[in-house]
């Protein structure tokens, strides 16, 4: 009992500590781009790809590897799948639909 | 009692409707319209458990079926057969299968989905995560999968959104009735998890809790943490939890893809430790509830994965396992083939 308080006790001090040291820092992560439309610029495309990788690289590669990209009304399926499953947020399911759909 | 009773439903139904009512429409994202997806898992592996070598083909087909810009059902079985030589030396087959889950998803809103049907029981992160079969890192399952049961049927709440642009937060909350039927089984439990994800340090931490309805009215707790360092490809998970009845226990995983050398991309070399603590109550109160009196235990496992091309994977690892007056050697080799496509002729090509 005494070993399970302990644990339970660190990891909420622990946690507490992450949130605390991951609050709003000025300027630290930029607004992020909106999926980019058919006909976009070019560093708007840019933009939205890099972010769409970085969400692919933090989110999906927590659980597994890359998978291969499939026709973009498959991966739409699979992306609404994992955002149920991996409970991704709805900006990061965005992001990564349109990088696996590029 | 009665006012107790009568409010949690009410409860849950204000905050549904509140989410629902204060939260964006949702729309589709990007403007693809999804079309139906048959996939899954199949795979062949080898164990070879304190000598005794088992032959294990297995099955794991999903159905998605998105429908509007809302609902998705998803249904998920599985088959396996279990060969190994009996005392006549003659091979003996056992088959064993399931349904994982058939939930039908409703996107509520960017906080909120709301689940209905049989779905993975939400506790700790093992069971919804990484128990696929292609994605495990190691064929062994953590010895702590035992204290909560893997599926539940009823209904559940279920989102991630960000707090800030540094943390995300996912939740879900659920309640099972209990079902006897061996396809179906569930317990009558409520429970949930939260999690809190930091996306630029790729970390998260979170919780579990699960309490039963049933038999002994037992409690379960847990706590998880995922940590992929950005400089390196290592991936580091790990789970705690405790059961008021079934014993406790924690497994560390860590692994790590060797791209950073030439050739190495398609290897990752895994690795993980994990201790059970058996049930500290009497085997008698156990057994009343037909609750296994397990040992306490500890195990070891490294294991190497190879990427093939495809979605096909090669897979070995060693372990072994201490438990009082045993000592076991557990080897695994197989293959495992991940296949994705459209569920009807004529679709999602384009």
């Amino acid at each position: 009992m005494k070993t399970k308080f302990a644990i339970v006790t660190l990891f909420l001090t622990l946690t507490m500590g992450a949130v605390v040291s991951a609050a709003p820092k000025s300027g630290a992560r930029k607004d992020t781009p909106p999926a980019a439309k058919p006909g976009a610029d070019n560093s708007t495309v840019q933009d939205t790809r890099l972010e769409g990788e970085l969400r692919f690289r933090a989110n999906c590669g927590r659980c597994h590897a890359a998978p291969r990209k499939f026709p973009p009304r498959l991966m739409a399926t699979v992306v609404r799948h994992m955002r149920v499953r991996a409970t991704l947020t709805d900006e990061d399911t965005r992001l990564i639909l349109s990088y696996m759909t590029e | 009692m009665l006012f107790q009773k009568n409010a949690a439903p009410a409860v849950c139904l204000a905050l549904v409707l509140a989410f629902c009512a204060a939260a964006d429409a949702q729309t589709d994202p990007n403007d693809v319209k999804p079309f139906p997806v048959f996939t899954g898992t199949t795979s062949y592996f080898t164990r070879v458990t304190g000598g005794v070598v088992q032959d294990s083909p297995s099955m794991s087909p999903l159905l998605l079926y998105p429908f509007g810009d809302k609902w998705l059902f998803e249904a998920k079985g599985s088959y396996s057969d279990t060969f190994a030589k009996n005392k006549s030396n003659a091979w003996e087959g056992t088959m064993s299968y399931g349904l994982g889950y058939a939930e039908i998803d409703y996107l509520a809103n960017r906080y909120l989905t709301v689940t209905a049907g049989r779905f993975t029981t939400p506790f700790g992160i093992y069971g919804e995560r990484y128990a696929p079969i292609w994605v495990r890192a190691l064929q062994t399952g953590p010895l702590i999968s035992s204290l909560a049961r893997g599926s539940s049927n009823g209904g559940m709440l279920r989102g991630g959104f960000s707090v800030n642009p540094e943390i995300d937060f996912n939740y879900a909350v659920y309640f099972s009735a209990a079902v006897t039927n061996h396809v179906v089984t569930s317990d009558r439990t409520s429970g949930g998890r939260f999690g809190v994800f930091f996306p630029q340090e790729r970390l998260e931490l979170g919780a579990s809790f699960q309490k039963s309805f049933q038999q002994e009215h037992s409690r379960a707790e847990g706590v998880h943490a995922v940590w992929q360092p950005n400089a390196i490809p290592l991936s580091l998970r790990s789970e705690y939890q405790w059961s008021e009845w079934r014993g406790s226990g924690f497994w560390v995983e860590g692994a790590y893809r060797l791209s950073q050398i030439p050739h190495g991309r398609p290897i990752e070399v895994v690795g993980r430790g994990q201790k059970f603590y058996a049930s500290r109550l009497k085997p008698a109160a156990l057994t009343k509830f037909g609750i296994a009196n397990m040992k306490d235990t500890q195990q070891a496992d490294v294991g190497l994965n190879y990427y093939l091309p495809n979605d096909v994977r090669v897979s070995g690892s060693y372990g072994r396992q201490f438990g009082i007056n045993k000592d076991t050697h557990l080897w695994t080799v197989g293959l495992t083939y991940r296949f994705v496509m459209p569920a009807f002729p004529g679709g999602g090509t384009r």
